[in-house]
């Protein structure tokens, strides 16, 4: 994780200011389209390839001085200042220049900057003063003001700064206390520094460096427990637009409502939904309930495992966790047709009354939020568990199976790019649970939304039932072939099959991230060309719808600064000697390629590994012959 | 003052000594305020219903106290006597910016003081406490008016 980080920290870290406000070329990403492919690839990498930057507490503070120092030079003011004008317009620098050469006077009133009159000989002089705080009278040298010229003791100061300071980052803003003050003149920082006790200072230092964060529109704080590093958003993002973050500490968030990743969904339905939960939890709390009677012989069986496949250790009945019926439907062998994420509002027998008619809707509506609350917290669960399995396996199994099998860990690796699937896959499968409540509302009443929430259906099936084989297949599999090497009297480890064990996960790892990447994109794009282009891909199996999202890739390319020169992919000079092959041409037309472990659309659509996490390329056009 | 006065009065910062002595020599028209004996920091205030207002004739009762941290945190007020104002709310408490977020360690009892009498003068539904009273005023103000003189010569009269 550690090297990954490093390597898509070092990404844009130095690039200078001037590339800033590219130039029109750049921001015309359609112009490129003809170039598309091998060599227009280069042309466009002036264009942000990671829309984010992992800034660890060092780096956060050059960053900051940087930013600092910009603004100091082109306007000609001190850090103090210039500290103050970039926090009232977000530590956005050019609206800062904007705003200071357009609207001087307004500005520098606004931030109590007043102009200091000159020495006043006073500061010198022995006279006494009366404190309007304490009353008591001072020399005036012994006494300190803001540019004023109102002064207090020092020790009301202190008081003052004490109070302030305990009242959090507004301290920031401190000003001129005296009720006579018309300019409302700020406390400047050194004044601040000289009396505040070594405590208040460093708090004080705390709030400055914070403030570059919580005050800036382009950053956040990462929401890992005991994470200290910010995220810069590279690109101009809408406002309430969604970004799936990934930090080196392996927190995954979305930048813009901070709460865990949630492609393909927006923000405002994540919210709506968890707000709807916590509104339910009461009723839900037998789903939520870790137990649930076999559908045959009803004795209690607990969910101990990730995936869904449940076996009753009574009567042995292999039954879905989620719809309690048959596993054995939930298979390709019996051609069964994956339906459990399928929901059917329940068909309406005779007439009813008015009273027993609001009485079924009723039950109708909580049926249908049950439904999807169900498997949005069984997917949530499981996830929750795979993270944990995943990090056991990598931490306690790979050395043992290393030792067994007489493999490096390297070529293992497979193992663990299998789990981390699962665990990416278990978190957009839980949101399109999400999705489809409250997409797909009126498909009782409303014929094309019923077809979309067919299609909908159709593709989180393929990509459930896929991703709930791999999951199986590296729980249960994994875990025999593990006991079975563990075990000698038992004939121990069985290489030739542990070698089929491994093309399978390996196929099924691929598999599933070509479903997840079609149903993703499908939902992003919506459904009003679903149909046409589902049409066409019908036998494609796992392949990328790829139309029109050019659109949204430029969008996000466009105006913000530029990230260029990525360095650490040496891989992409080699490309050209590969030739052009056909899942290329596929993705060359959409422009990008989503990483299926952080979800970035990498722009390099020959990369063999994802720009932003450097995970494997998985799936369609990741070619899978190539991978490995 | 009697000996016990006497040592806490020597606890007591000066500032707020000064405040008092001349709180009571040069009491501000309409407004006074004494300590109370047993302690120094809690004021008995009576502020008269300004002229032209609903409250005009009315003496109203208020409590004051100075916490451990004043003047750089504001004093607490709180009215006693009944009142029927958008900014005052069933309690007594008030909303006044200069007691909250507005304070400034160079304001004194006497400008807060000044203050509550002034928006009795100048009630600002905009900004309520009391949602319903605001509500009222906003909707009706000649009766919600009305409605305050007859709170006035209910509970501030006699
Ligand atoms: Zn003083
Ligand atoms: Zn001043
Ligand atoms: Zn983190
Ligand atoms: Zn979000
Ligand atoms: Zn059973
Ligand atoms: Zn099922
Ligand atoms: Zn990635």
């Amino acid at each position: 994780m550690s090297d990954d980080s490093e390597e898509f920290r070092s990404g844009s870290e130095d690039e200078e200011m001037s590339d800033y406000g590219a130039s029109d070329a750049d921001m015309d990403v359609e112009d490129d389209d003809d170039d598309y492919g091998f060599a227009g690839a280069e042309e466009v990498s002036t264009v942000p390839k990671v829309p984010y930057k992992v800034l660890p507490k060092e780096d956060l503070n050059k960053q900051r001085e940087k930013a600092l120092r910009e603004v100091m030079d082109v306007l000609g003011i001190d850090e103090d200042t210039a500290m103050r004008v970039l926090r009232k317009y977000k530590w956005d620098s050019s609206r800062v220049q904007e705003e200071w050469f357009s609207k001087y006077d307004q500005v520098r009133e606004s931030l109590g900057l007043v102009d200091e009159p000159g020495p006043s000989g006073r500061a010198a002089c022995e006279a006494e003063e009366r404190c309007f705080i304490c009353f008591d009278s001072f020399p005036v040298r012994d006494m300190r003001s803001a540019a004023c010229r109102h002064y207090f003791c020092k020790d009301c100061w202190r008081g003052y700064i004490t109070q302030a300071l305990s009242s959090g980052p507004a301290c920031l803003d401190l000003r001129c206390p005296s009720t006579e003050c018309k300019q409302k003149a700020c406390v400047p920082c050194a004044l601040v520094m000289e009396l505040a006790s070594g405590e208040e200072q460093s708090k004080y230092s705390t709030y400055m460096v914070r403030s570059f964060v919580e005050d800036n529109s382009s950053m956040c704080w990462c929401t890992g427990k005991n994470c200290e590093n910010a995220i810069q958003c590279l690109v101009d993002r809408g406002p309430d637009e969604a970004m799936d973050v990934i930090c080196s500490c392996s927190a995954t968030f979305c930048f813009n409502c901070k709460e865990e990743a949630h492609r393909p969904v927006s923000c405002k339905t994540v919210k709506t939904w968890l707000t709807k939960n916590s509104a339910e939890s009461e009723n839900m709390n037998w789903i939520l309930a870790n137990t649930k009677p076999c559908p045959k012989c009803s004795r209690p069986i607990e969910k101990n495992q990730g995936c869904m496949h449940m076996t009753c250790s009574q009567c042995r009945f292999e039954f879905c966790w989620l719809c309690q019926g048959d596993w054995k439907e939930h298979g390709e062998r019996t051609g069964g047709f994956y339906a459990c994420n399928r929901f059917e509002t329940a068909k309406k027998k005779g007439e009813y009354d008015d009273e027993s008619r609001r009485r079924e809707n009723a039950k109708a509506s909580l049926e249908r939020y049950m439904h999807y609350f169900e498997r949005f917290d069984a997917h949530s669960k499981a996830r929750e568990k795979a993270r944990l399995d995943a990090s056991k396996v990598s931490k306690d199994w790979l050395e043992q199976l290393a030792d067994i099998t007489k493999t490096p860990t390297s070529q293992l690796k497979f193992i663990n790019e299998a789990w981390n699937q699962i665990v990416e896959c278990r978190r957009m499968l839980k949101w399109t649970y999400a999705y489809g409540y409250y997409a797909f509302e009126d498909a009782d009443r409303n014929s094309e939304v019923a077809r979309h929430k067919g299609f909908f259906e159709f593709l989180q099936g393929d990509a459930e039932r896929s991703l709930e084989r791999l999951h199986e297949a590296a729980e249960k599999d994994l875990g025999a072939h593990v006991t079975k090497a563990r075990n000698q009297a038992d004939g121990g480890f069985d290489a030739d099959a542990f070698q089929t064990f491994r093309k399978n996960l390996i196929g099924l790892t691929d598999v599933t991230a070509g479903f997840f990447d079609k149903l993703v994109k499908q939902l992003e794009k919506g459904f009003s060309s679903m149909e046409a282009d589902y049409a066409g891909q019908v036998d494609d199996g796992a392949g990328p719808s790829g139309v029109n999202e050019g659109g949204e890739q430029a969008a996000g390319a466009a105006g913000g600064p530029a990230a260029t020169g990525t360095t650490g992919h040496k891989g992409r000079r080699s490309k050209k000697a590969r030739g052009v092959d056909e899942d290329v041409v596929l993705l060359g037309e959409q422009g990008f390629w989503t990483c299926n472990k952080c979800t970035y659309n990498n722009q390099d659509l020959t990369a063999r590994r994802c720009e932003v996490c450097n995970e494997a390329r998985a799936g369609p056009g990741g070619g899978a012959g190539n991978r490995r | 003052m009697n000996p016990d006065q006497a040592a806490q009065a020597a606890q007591l910062p000066r500032r707020i000594i000064k405040e008092t002595q001349k709180l009571l020599s040069e009491p501000a028209p309409g407004i006074s305020a004494s300590p109370s004996e047993e302690n120094l920091r809690y004021f008995n205030v009576m502020i008269l219903g300004p002229q032209q207002s609903p409250y005009e004739g009315g003496v109203f009762k208020l409590e004051l106290f100075l916490p451990e941290d004043y003047p750089m945190a504001p004093p607490k007020v709180r009215f006693l006597t009944k009142i029927y104002h958008p900014n005052i709310d069933k309690l007594g408490r008030i909303c006044l910016d200069i007691l909250k977020d507005k304070w400034s360690p160079a304001l004194q009892i006497r400008t807060v003081l000044l203050s509550i009498q002034a928006l009795l003068s100048a009630p600002n539904p905009d900004d309520p406490l009391a949602e319903h009273v605001a509500k009222h005023w906003k909707e009706n103000e000649k009766e919600a008016i009305a409605t305050a003189r007859q709170w006035t010569a209910m509970h501030a009269q006699g």
